[in-house]
């Protein structure tokens, strides 16, 4: 109710947070949820399949039983690695319109921004709450958090990798010389994007502070308690919007109500002080 | 079990070359690509006692092969009868067993784009019939067989008539491609196309002893940092959160 919208995080009444907790704010357009359960699906498979692919004893990082389990659940090598090369390319066909379309209006926008001291202190107060080292409250962050920022940036430079390596791969393209090479890079970036996606998925599915960011994934919104605790910029950045929504939308109001213009005085100098 | 292996009689052979040919037209390889290749030896000796002579080579099939551990896939492998095999719908083409040969039997077959090399013509072999260089050669310069056939023809050569194998101190793999010859006509062709060491690529190389230890390295060190926060999650209880 109030229109004060204050630059930290303020600590709230019961009634407040009551009403925050059961206010639902929208987080992801649904686009982005089956992108990201489609990409989630196949990187188990890719994964899956591609530890068992790699059987040479200089480079394998499978154990036999594994490897051969997955030789015999798709009945030879030549159908696991046809498998595995169809569904990285309806992968990467599926990626190249978000890739080509979303990158202006949801990862610059949002993923790639720089991040600022808010977000260094993060990662570090972050890490050491988890291991019960630290009480300090976190920097309050964005819409995405300085650990999500960090796997993001390590994605899209890994992704791209994977993807063209793939490619020269499946198809041979150019040299046996760079085959060789694209087989050792695809390991390599597979390799940085699991190490992020361990973090990723115990934040996300297992650590008990950000169950809402989990459930977001699902129906696409949060509670706005949890956006204030969690992701105060971003809550701050849609209520300073949302307010100049509505005091755009007044004037229009003023003439259909003649009630309503003593009420604005007195709320305009609040809304502007804590700028 | 059988164990395959090839005897090339030098003193008979003259170099004809009809072996690769009948290679390539029997698998659709390139001629100058061909599973086997004839090669003659730079001039010995002082004149007038000179000396040179042709070598026939193909895949040696060797006891312990050294391009089967560096294949990425799988895709190369050696069967129980000894015949190291190819399967080309695994293979991706990397290359790493090309380097690796220390005869030089494998190559990158530019139609297909895959490695390809000599099989001892395997499906000739299942329907009963010789290797195609061997139905061929017109001198009668090659023998094929089970090694292991005390009766066969190329038992008698290889354990009576001493056909050797080409491997040096350093390099020795164990080829299935024996050679009959005068002693100084194999030393010739050993000391002009001895086997080279077996060569990983940069790429193999980098991989093995950078690239895997690194990765196992930071999945292993973010997995324990993910059991460490679990652990301690599970210690101090899931207590306050938001909800």
């Amino acid at each position: 109710m109030s229109s004060v919208i204050p630059v930290t995080p303020a600590p709230l009444t019961t009634e407040q947070a009551e009403a925050m907790l059961h206010h639902q704010i929208k987080k992801h357009h649904v686009a982005i949820i089956l992108v990201h359960w489609f990409n989630a699906i196949t990187w188990i498979f890719e994964v899956s399949t591609g530890a068992a692919l790699i059987s040479s004893r200089l480079f394998r990082v499978a154990p036999d039983s594994y490897i051969a389990m997955f030789t015999g659940l798709f009945g030879s090598r030549a159908n696991l690695l046809q498998f595995h090369i169809a569904l990285g390319l309806t992968w990467i066909i599926v990626f190249l319109p978000y890739g080509l379309f979303g990158y202006g209006t949801y990862l610059r926008a949002e993923m790639l921004k720089v991040t600022d001291r808010d977000d260094m202190r993060w990662l570090m107060i972050r890490t050491l709450r988890i291991l019960g080292k630290s009480n300090e409250p976190l920097p309050p962050q964005g819409i995405y958090n300085a650990g999500q920022k960090a796997f993001s940036m390590v994605v899209w430079v890994m992704t791209p990798l994977v993807m063209v390596t793939g490619v020269i791969m499946a198809f041979r393209l150019f040299s046996p010389w760079l085959v060789g090479w694209a087989v050792v890079l695809h390991f390599f970036a597979v390799g940085m994007v699991i190490a992020g996606l361990v973090v990723h998925v115990y934040m996300g599915a297992v650590f008990p502070e950000e169950k809402p960011a989990f459930f977001s994934m699902i129906t696409g919104t949060v509670n706005e308690l949890f956006a204030y605790n969690h992701h105060f910029k971003w809550w701050r950045e849609m209520k300073l919007a949302h307010q100049a929504w509505e005091q755009r939308r007044k004037p229009k109001d003023d003439a259909a109500d003649a009630s309503e213009p003593e009420k604005e005085p007195a709320e305009k100098p609040a809304a502007d002080s804590p700028e | 079990m059988a164990r395959y292996a090839m005897v090339t009689d030098l003193r008979k052979c003259v170099a004809c070359k009809a072996c690769t040919v009948a290679c390539s037209a029997e698998w659709d390889v390139p001629a100058e690509l061909a599973r086997t290749h004839v090669r003659t030896t730079p001039l010995a000796g002082v004149f007038p006692n000179l000396k040179s002579g042709p070598c026939v080579s193909q895949c040696n099939h060797c006891d312990h092969p050294p391009c089967v551990e560096p294949c990425p896939t799988g895709a190369t492998y050696q069967d129980a009868d000894g015949i190291v095999r190819v399967d080309g719908d695994v293979c991706i083409g990397c290359g790493f067993c090309v380097d690796v040969c220390p005869y030089e039997a494998r190559f990158i077959n530019p139609r297909t784009k895959k490695v390809d090399k000599c099989d001892f013509c395997r499906p000739r072999i299942e329907r009963g019939e010789e290797p195609a260089c061997v139905a061929t050669c017109t001198a009668h310069a090659k023998y094929f067989g089970d090694l292991e056939d005390r009766n066969g023809e190329v038992h008698r050569l290889v354990f009576h008539e001493g056909a050797r194998r080409m491997e040096t101190e350093t390099i020795a793999v164990g080829p299935n491609v024996y050679y009959l010859g005068q002693p100084e006509q194999l030393d010739l062709v050993l000391a002009s196309f001895p086997p080279r060491p077996p060569l990983l690529l940069t790429a193999g190389e980098a991989w093995k002893k950078l690239v895997r230890p690194l990765v196992i390295g930071v999945v292993g060190a973010t997995l324990v940092g993910q059991a460490a926060a679990f652990f301690t999650q599970l210690h101090k209880g899931e207590g306050d959160f938001d909800e």
